[in-house]
């Protein structure tokens, strides 16, 4: 007999349902209604039905693509580098971690922060007059690049994400390190495998699981970034620094294109709908 | 040797990743006159004027309306979540419900860019008389919260011995008694870990602060911003920093004090979920 009969249980989804269904529910279907529709903001209320007019708009739209390109590369560059220093330093460290699990907090901390307030800091970090970076670098070297100028703004959102978010892929992977058993390891060291070795045939396969899934949390968080580039160029940089996020609030806030972002907006979530409809697929199979 | 060399690609790392809060802070300690001249990582004479400029001169910039607004917000956008979601867990992990549609939906919501529901969510609020309000602020927040929190009540629940639920309902206790009167307290420390991870992420919010206020509920991540607005003679660093560390500083200590909760969290819903 189940503790909580299927009724009971319904009543106690109820309040979480009913609120989500009013604050996404609702808004998708507006969605999907505004974007197959002629709307402004004096006819807000009385969308007029048009076709698929608005679409086209979008997917005609050369800067929309190229949002979708910088959220795409800006996805997978930050992802990628960020499991990449958060493995070495999840394995690296951790004979010094486990030790001292108190050093885990200086690691963590940038994970605290707001990625708007980051982006504020770093505008500070590479000011040509009150900022360090640039300073040490005339200092030293005797010129410094423009940072957030239309040949080096990409470059420097990637390392300013990668820097914050490093963190978190270290963390689920120092998580799945700890939890692998010591006596795996002592018993293929006994049989002569190198540190090198154990890593690699012992360790890697073993977290696996958690690789495939960190690498989806970053990609996502990465594709959908707004925060800290809006507060560091605003989009701005030539829009070379558009990601689909920031096109769709300035297709609405700047240029009041409702419809258009709204059609933005179902198609972004159709292209996360469909993403995520494989990864659950992938994860259902793999039992991750 | 290889002990000293993983002390210091620890200390990088640490410092790589904290820079930009490392720089913040140097440059709130720096008086007007020295920011003009030293731009480098070292202080030579560390004041407090900063700060005391920014709590004080409350006419132009009033630091404690976004900090307040930050405060309410995120403590409505993180009590609501864990209401909402607590029965909800309760439902799922106990009953039949709930496990084949809505964990699983609510669960993707995380990875759903939030974006595509602001624009009638704007048009709902404006509708509703809700924009620029701090309880608007917290419902969305409420949103953002509620799949994680779901989550890890969810898995704390499921953890709770069965037993303990078969004993109370022998002696007679509904299941809302049970739910409320031996669940509750027995997971409170995952009810703990929720609220102060929720209330972190609710603080940190941007997206919707910068689309739903605009002068009255603005929270502290927007209102930073603000400071930076050039009004002749550009940034002033030295108040803008102190600001960004007022900002940063209620987030970072919780997150200080409470990090091996709050990592438990982090991958609870990428490593369970």
């Amino acid at each position: 007999m189940a503790l909580v009969t299927r009724a009971e249980g319904r009543k106690y989804l109820t309040p979480l349902v009913g609120f989500l269904l009013l604050f996404l529910g609702f808004p998708a279907i507006v969605n999907l209604i505004y974007s197959v529709s002629t709307v402004t903001f004096e006819t807000l209320r009385s969308p007029v039905l048009s076709g698929f007019g608005n679409y086209v708009a979008v997917l005609n739209d050369r800067e929309f693509w190229s949002s979708a390109w910088f959220s795409l590369r800006f996805g997978i560059l930050t992802a990628s580098a960020e499991c990449l220093i958060g493995l070495f330093l999840a394995i690296f460290l951790a004979p010094l971690l486990s030790k001292r699990p108190v050093l885990m907090a200086p690691l963590m901390l940038p994970l605290m922060v707001a990625p708007a307030m980051v982006g504020l800091m770093y505008r500070l970090v590479l000011h040509e007059f009150a900022g360090p970076v640039p300073y040490y670098l005339f200092e030293w070297f005797g010129d410094s690049p423009a940072f957030l100028d239309i040949d080096n703004a990409f470059r420097t959102l990637v390392v300013v994400e990668t820097l914050q978010w490093t963190p978190f892929a270290f963390l689920l992977f120092y998580m799945a390190y700890s939890a692998i058993p010591l006596d795996v390891r002592e018993a293929s060291s006994l049989d002569g495998a190198s540190p090198f070795e154990i890593v690699r045939w012992i360790d890697l396969p073993l977290m696996k699981p958690t690789l495939v899934i960190a690498f989806f949390i970053r990609f996502i968080d990465g594709f959908r970034v707004f925060d800290n580039v809006y507060a560091l160029t605003g989009s701005g940089a030539g829009g070379s620094t558009t990601s689909l996020s920031i096109y769709i609030y300035q297709a609405f806030f700047k240029e009041g294109a409702i419809g258009k972002a709204v059609a933005a907006s179902v198609v972004l979530f159709l292209a996360s709908f469909i993403v995520l409809h494989g990864l659950n697929r992938l994860a259902g199979r793999r039992k991750l | 040797m290889v002990r000293a060399l993983r002390w210091i690609v620890f200390a990088i790392a640490v410092l790589a990743m904290n820079f930009p809060i490392i720089v913040t802070l140097i440059t709130s300690l720096k008086s007007q006159r020295e920011l003009s001249t030293n731009p480098g990582l070292w202080i030579s004479q560390p004041t407090l004027d900063n700060y005391l400029e920014v709590l004080t001169q409350t006419s132009r910039f009033n630091i404690y309306a976004y900090l307040l607004n930050s405060t309410v917000a995120a403590l409505i956008g993180t009590g609501l979540a864990i209401a909402l979601a607590f029965p909800a867990a309760y439902a799922i992990a106990r009953s039949e419900a709930g496990k084949r549609l809505v964990l699983p939906i609510v669960i993707n919501l995380r990875a759903v860019p939030l974006i595509i529901f602001a624009i009638p969510l704007y048009m709902m609020y404006q509708w509703l008389g809700l924009l620029d309000t701090r309880i608007g602020l917290g419902l969305i927040l409420t949103i953002v919260n509620a799949p994680l929190a779901l989550v890890i009540l969810v898995n704390a629940i499921s953890d709770v011995p069965v037993e303990l639920d078969e004993a109370a309902k022998v002696d007679g206790a509904s299941s809302l008694q049970v739910m409320m009167m031996i669940v509750r307290p027995v997971i409170r420390p995952a009810l703990v870990t929720t609220f102060i991870f929720g209330f972190i992420t609710a603080w940190n919010e941007f997206l919707f602060g910068l689309m739903l206020t605009t002068s009255r509920a603005v929270p502290m991540t927007v209102g930073a911003s603000f400071f930076f607005a050039a009004s002749g003679g550009g940034v002033k660093w030295g108040t803008a920093s102190a600001v960004m560390m007022l900002g940063a500083l209620p987030p970072a200590l919780l997150g200080l004090v409470m990090y091996r909760q709050i990592s438990g969290s982090m991958t609870a819903g990428a490593v369970k979920g």
